[in-house]
């Protein structure tokens, strides 16, 4: 560990040649810590594009009062800006949800957005009421509803359901997605729970997604 | 190294390979070697020199944080103020982000002033660096409406009533002065419009200009070579035979990157105590009535602008009848004074002239007028500098006591002005005020004399440490 | 350093020293708050005070309900004790009475409070809310010593008392001071007319906590900012010693 050799240097050589161990060593620790400190700087940066306090506070749950929503109507309330759809379904409609399960591209939502207590063949706590985020799976458009059976504009066999106006792709009444759309995946259930037999509060996040 | 002469060259690293490929499309490496890599600087540059750095330092500072204040501000009078104290409350780290941005502001007027105070002290506006000296004072004056229409911004009562008091100064100007305020303000009052144009200024048109402004003040420095605190100039030594490089140069290139570095870490811990402990200030960062929604039908009792304008406040604010029987007094003993180094001619006639329209105008025009006049002279009288000072030598070192006592005065003037400004007018105050308004002036109008008249020391031809 | 560095330096600290004080609008002399904005309890006790006692006119709108939780309450305590004026702990701590009403029963709007410890300091606040006194003059029937004339009624009467404002010349060997200006040296003292529920040190302990709250509520980051200060200085005096010694090794070089 001899330093010796190049302990005289010329001024104003520019020190480029030459290597003092010591001076290398001052060189990484600073280059690292200035490093280190350039990138602490940088997180606030970065960290304030996050949701505001504002944005979380008007993106908290939302109640919905269900009491008026008559068998066959569809509500929509807002939350954290995104329509979030209810439908008190009919036991007609219901039962378009069994019948052919074949033509939807994901039946059984096994890769779907639900909670676990809603992946079932309504999408639904209760079967009665959908829940759902009205926004396509495919680039975020909100699709329309189309619940007449055999919709003569919705093609044949058209059981009841949803059509996106941007792209075309069809949902059924419990949000499922048919096979062949440009939509990959079901409509997104979020959390909610019911607060009594005509209260639900939706985006409730106290339990697992 | 050895032995390249006949072998096939080695093929090169990647990124030697990359910026051949740059190269040969883009001057990126003369641009880096001619600006500061291989930049040949006086080795004898003392901690004054730092100034500059941290001046381009804050202003990227300013910029950065200034981007992300501009993604949660509202340039609009109804949401403005809550808009800052939403950056303040609920936007992640909005208030480190907010406070970076105000108390840099402060930061970049302390380190530019100290930096042209190192100008003062060792001649760094002399010949040949005139333009690098104008581009500076430029910078500076953008610089002054950079902040004042940054200071709008948060809508307070001290934003409000200083865009008020500013705006009517462009009213004193005589027949187009109501319309031209009018046309500032594009209302009747400072209002949402005054507000929403001072915005588009402050994030866009005035950084624009102080960008393209600091190009230009580098590449003339550049140019030119930097001063040193001896005022020799190293490109006229002769080369040391080994370097290349003249007896006094060094490059920039690792010595004053080292130096810098340091300099910077050493500003980064001034500013955090300020920032993080006070960022008030006492009331001179941020003033505790601007915590108050602008109100245009009440006027706080005591205004006063930010710190580093009431040095040029207090000089408008002491332009009263009285200082102006003073200043024509001034002009007839000056032009007197004077006569016998005008050379004759039109030169002579030209100043009677301009003589005869000011001592005619302090009778005819209202003295608020001329605290305008005088306002923006203090500032521009900096552009002259280059021309005013006859002085053989450029640094203190070698100057005078003519100079040198000069310069406390006008030091002492500045500060005293400036604390002046801060406070509410008395009449003592007012005459205080009036007292360094003429020694300010003094400094810049008697300089032909003084710096020539002076005892000056011989200059030596190797810079001295 | 050099002789005019260490000039600059003293002139710099000679100007910093003399601080901007806040202009009070009337000679009364400011009494000392002593407000601590690191002690909850004393934090919450202001909360309290605030929504019973001022709430009712003045909001603090720039700030959530939400926000309490960082002086150490949960949001159930909030929804129980304080939220008077909303029904979700996500909004605004707005004032139910409207800038008109409040304009047609003052004079004027009473502030919104959420900034007014910045813009009046805690002293001013803990000086004015101990100097209300009777005043039959005024459509109140309320004064202010610090703040004369004021719009505001003495909301926290019920806990202080009532209470009236003589003033007198200073005696002195049976004669008037001279205050040197032609006058005489006038002192000003409260006299209890009706004793209010607390004693005046419970009276000065409510409002010292509710001007700590009204501080804090000023700036609610201010503990995170001092907090994360001390970490970040830490940091850069490690960085200026590095940085001190690279720059000494390259130029220990040069000659």
């Amino acid at each position: 560990m001899s330093q010796s050799t190049d302990a005289t240097l010329a001024p104003g050589a520019a020190g480029a040649e030459a290597v003092d161990p010591e001076r290398r060593r001052l060189l990484v620790a600073t280059c690292i810590a200035g490093g280190a400190a350039s990138g602490a700087v940088a997180w606030p940066f970065l960290a304030s594009m996050q949701p505001s306090d504002r944005a979380r506070a008007l993106g908290a749950p939302v109640e919905a009062d269900i009491s008026a929503l008559e068998p066959g109507q569809q509500m929509i309330v807002e939350w954290q800006g995104k329509p979030v759809w209810i439908v008190r379904r009919t036991k007609e409609m219901l039962a378009t949800l069994t019948q052919d399960t074949a033509q939807l591209a994901d039946p059984n939502s096994k890769r779907s957005e639900q909670p676990t207590a809603a992946q079932n063949e309504y999408r639904s706590l209760k079967p009665e009421y959908l829940v759902v985020v009205g926004i396509c799976t495919h680039l975020g458009c909100s699709p329309t509803a189309r619940f007449a059976p055999n919709d003569p504009s919705m093609g044949p066999n058209w059981p009841g359901g949803f059509l996106c106006p941007c792209h075309g792709s069809k949902f059924d009444l419990a949000g499922r997605v048919f096979a062949n759309m440009p939509a990959p995946d079901n409509l997104p259930v979020p959390n909610y729970k019911y607060l009594s037999d005509t209260k639900l509060l939706i985006g409730d996040e106290t339990k697992g997604a | 190294m050895a032995n390249t002469s006949t072998t096939p060259p080695v093929r090169q690293h990647w990124a030697h390979q990359l910026l051949d490929w740059v190269d040969a499309r883009f001057p990126l490496t003369p641009l880096w070697e001619s600006q500061w890599g291989k930049y040949i600087a006086p080795k004898n540059m003392n901690f004054w020199y730092i100034f500059g750095s941290l001046s381009a330092l804050v202003l990227a500072l300013q910029i950065v944080t200034g981007i992300f204040l501009t993604m949660n501000y509202k340039p609009d009078a109804l949401l403005a103020f809550a808009s800052v104290e939403y950056i303040m409350r609920e936007v992640p780290w909005g208030w480190l982000i907010r406070y970076m941005h105000s108390t840099g502001a402060s930061a970049f007027f302390i380190v530019v002033y100290l930096h042209m105070f190192r100008g003062l002290l060792y001649g760094s506006y002399r010949k040949p660096r005139e333009l690098t000296w104008i581009f500076g004072c430029l910078i500076f004056l953008s610089l002054m409406a950079e902040a004042f229409f940054g200071y709008q911004l948060p809508w307070g009562q001290m934003s409000f009533w200083g865009a008020q008091v500013i705006v009517n100064l462009f009213a004193a100007i005589p027949v187009i002065g109501p319309d031209l305020a009018i046309w500032i303000r594009g209302d009747y009052v400072i209002g949402d419009a005054t507000l929403n144009r001072f915005f588009a200024f402050h994030v866009i048109a005035i950084p624009l200009v102080l960008i393209g402004l600091v190009v230009a003040h580098l590449m003339a420095l550049h140019e030119t070579g930097s001063n040193n605190p001896d005022g020799i100039e190293i490109k006229k030594q002769p080369k040391d035979p080994h370097t290349g490089l003249p007896l006094d140069g060094i490059y920039a290139h690792p010595y004053y990157s080292v130096k810098d570095v340091f300099g910077v870490a050493v500003f980064l811990l001034v500013f955090s105590i300020i920032m993080f402990f006070a960022p008030e200030m006492g009331g001179y960062f941020l003033e505790y009535n601007n915590f108050i929604p602008a109100d245009p039908l009440k006027t706080p009792p005591h205004i006063a602008p930010v710190w580093y304008f009431t040095p040029y406040y207090s000089i408008q604010r002491a332009t009263t009848t009285d200082l102006l029987y003073v200043l024509a007094a001034g002009v007839v003993v000056l032009v007197a004074f004077y006569w016998r180094e005008i050379p004759r001619g039109l030169w002579r006639k030209l100043t009677l002239a301009v003589a005869a329209v000011l001592l005619v105008g302090f009778y005819f025009i209202e003295a608020k007028v001329w605290g305008v006049v005088l306002m923006g002279a203090s500032v521009l009288f900096f552009f002259l500098m280059p021309w005013l000072d006859r002085a053989p030598v450029k640094s203190i070192r070698y100057k005078g006591p003519l100079y040198k006592t000069a310069l406390a005065i006008f030091v002492v003037a500045f500060l005293v002005l400036g604390w002046l400004g801060t406070e509410a007018p008395t009449p003592a105050y007012t005459r205080l005020a009036q007292v360094g308004t003429l020694l300010y002036f003094g400094f810049f109008i008697l300089m032909p004399w003084y710096s020539k008249a002076d005892s000056h020391k011989p200059v030596p031809s190797r810079v001295t440490k | 350093m050099t002789r005019i560095s260490r000039i600059v330096l003293a002139a710099a600290l000679a100007l910093a020293a003399g601080a901007n004080a806040r202009a009070a609008e009337t000679g009364w002399k400011l009494e000392r708050a002593g407000v601590d904005v690191t002690d909850r309890a004393s934090l919450q006790s202001g909360a309290r005070t605030f929504v019973n006692y001022c709430l009712g006119c003045h909001g603090l709108a720039l700030m959530r309900y939400s926000a309490l939780t960082s002086i150490g309450l949960t949001e159930e305590q909030i929804k129980d004790n304080l939220m008077f004026t909303a029904d979700k702990v996500g909004q605004p701590i707005a004032t139910a009475m409207s800038a008109r009403q409040g304009k047609e029963w003052f004079g004027v709007a009473p502030p919104d409070l959420s900034v007014i410890a910045r813009a009046r300091g805690a002293d001013w606040l803990y000086t004015y809310l101990r100097t209300f006194y009777r005043d039959a003059s005024t459509p109140t029937g309320w004064n202010n010593a610090l703040f004369p004339n004021v719009g505001m009624p003495h909301v926290l009467w019920s806990l202080q008392g009532e209470r009236a404002l003589r003033t007198e010349e200073l005696m002195r060997d049976g004669k008037p001071v001279s205050d040197g200006h032609g006058g005489t040296v006038k002192v000003s003292r409260f006299e209890t007319i009706a004793p209010g529920s607390m004693s005046a040190v419970e009276y000065d302990r409510t409002v010292r906590d509710l001007v700590a709250f009204l501080v804090w509520a000023g700036e609610p980051h201010q503990l995170a900012r001092h907090q994360l200060g001390i970490w970040v200085l830490y940091a850069l005096v490690i960085l200026v010693f590095l940085t001190y010694f690279l720059y000494k090794s390259y130029w220990k070089d040069l000659h």
